[in-house]
């Protein structure tokens, strides 16, 4: 038994281990950065992206082509982990993926929202979670109201309901919140889900600190930021979060001071703020792995990693494409 | 009570086979629980880049080296007792 757990990651985290490193690395990015668009596809064209790039190349150009390459291969990616993985790793892999169950169903209530033609909406969908790229597709061709009904009984489907009755955007904070609900409720019976515990909850805590800062500077009240503060953080709980949300922006930057994510150098920009987040939380996660080298975590830091670098070549893309310069587009970027 | 039933030099040859027995076959399981694991992660590194076969052979073999010793302590008894 202690054999085959331990097995069951040592071979997953290999396998991603070897798929982190053909990563591109910052140095890579920084020679992005000096490219224009088309050198940019070039390069891509060498890498993992190729076969991506090659199969919908004749349907699209421009950033649109590197958008659906990147969505395509981080959806494929995603795919390969957890089908390769067994046992214990394979059960927690499949609970953190199911985040891309709730960024499909929020895009394809974006879109129904604005009114989108199905095949937009179809582009930005990545069919890495539990519902499967058919099941994706039938749900484009339904009404709001069918789509409520088709999550009854889901984890979803308290959130759903509230569809029309409130913002959308109130309705995509609490499909996160259903998703953290259920991944803090499972059971930590060994030290390897525990560990798979804290770095969701430290995820929570950065989700958090994200809205706070945000819904603060933006002059909401307390109640507004409560109902879309994610219960179970790691260091920010729940009701540290209610007690932040109550008192005044500065009183709250200041209170925030010792948590472990606060290492942000300003937050007169929010934007950069968050990107600074995201940075403390790679570093986070970089550290956390080498401490717990046999557990899920080498592979959620891999996960985590292919996002942020699809992200990245997303900006870069656009960016170019649009022809921002670089001084801005690094701004931008995690991976610098 | 058992040197009652046989005698001195046939009970040390006992003694030193089931000594024989206990290194290589302790040696094995050992070899085994550490290869588990290593031979795991080797397999993994290879399904994603096939230039991880000689490395990952060399670091899975290498437990093996344990079940070495316990053969030659084995080889050590039968010779010394056997």
């Amino acid at each position: 038994m202690f054999s085959s757990t331990k097995a069951a990651y040592a071979y997953i985290v290999a396998r991603t281990k070897v798929m982190k490193s053909k990563l591109l690395k910052a140095e890579d990015f920084r020679k992005l950065l000096n490219m224009d668009f088309d050198e940019i596809m070039r390069f891509l064209e060498e890498t993992e992206y190729k076969k991506e790039i090659d199969e919908i190349a004749y349907k699209y150009t421009g950033p649109k082509l590197l958008d659906y390459a990147l969505f395509t291969n981080l959806a494929k990616t995603y795919r390969k982990i957890y089908s390769v993985s067994f046992g214990n790793p394979k059960i927690l892999i499949g609970q953190y993926l199911r985040r891309w169950d709730v960024w499909n169903l929020i895009n394809i209530l974006r879109g129904k929202n604005a009114n989108l033609p199905n095949e937009v909406v179809e582009d930005t969908l990545v069919p890495a979670g539990e519902l499967s790229s058919e099941y994706l597709k039938s749900l484009l061709t339904k009404d709001i109201n069918e789509i409520i009904k088709e999550f009854e009984g889901t984890i979803y489907h308290e959130a759903l309901s509230k569809l029309g009755s409130t913002s959308l955007s109130f309705i995509e904070d609490q499909l996160w919140k259903s998703y953290y609900k259920a991944l803090i409720s499972i059971k930590a019976e060994d030290i390897e889900t525990k560990v798979f515990l804290n770095f969701v909850k430290m995820e929570i805590d950065l989700r958090n600190v994200k809205t706070l800062l945000r819904l603060k500077a933006e002059g909401d009240t307390a109640e507004d930021i409560i109902a879309r503060i994610v219960p179970g953080g790691y260091e920010l709980t729940e009701d540290e979060s209610r007690k932040l949300a109550t008192t005044s922006f500065d009183e709250m930057l200041r209170a925030l001071e010792g948590f472990w994510f606060w290492k942000v150098s300003s937050v007169d920009d929010l934007a950069r703020t968050e990107i600074e987040f995201d940075r403390i939380w790679i570093e986070a996660i970089a550290k956390r792995a080498s401490n717990y080298p046999l557990s899920i975590l080498p592979v959620l830091q891999y996960i985590i990693l292919k996002k942020v670098e699809v992200d990245d070549l997303r900006i870069l893309g656009w960016g170019k494409w649009h022809k921002l310069p670089n001084e801005e587009l690094e701004k931008q970027m995690v991976i610098i | 009570m058992v040197e009652a039933l046989i005698g001195d030099e046939a009970f040390i040859k006992g003694c030193a086979a089931i000594g024989a027995g206990l290194a290589v076959g302790l040696t094995g399981i050992g070899a085994g629980f550490a290869e588990s694991g290593i031979g795991a992660a080797a397999v993994g590194a290879i399904a994603e880049d096939r230039g991880f076969l000689g490395i990952g052979l060399l670091f899975t073999v290498i437990p093996e080296t344990i079940v070495i010793f316990g053969l030659v302590i084995s080889f050590i008894l039968m010779f010394a007792f056997g």
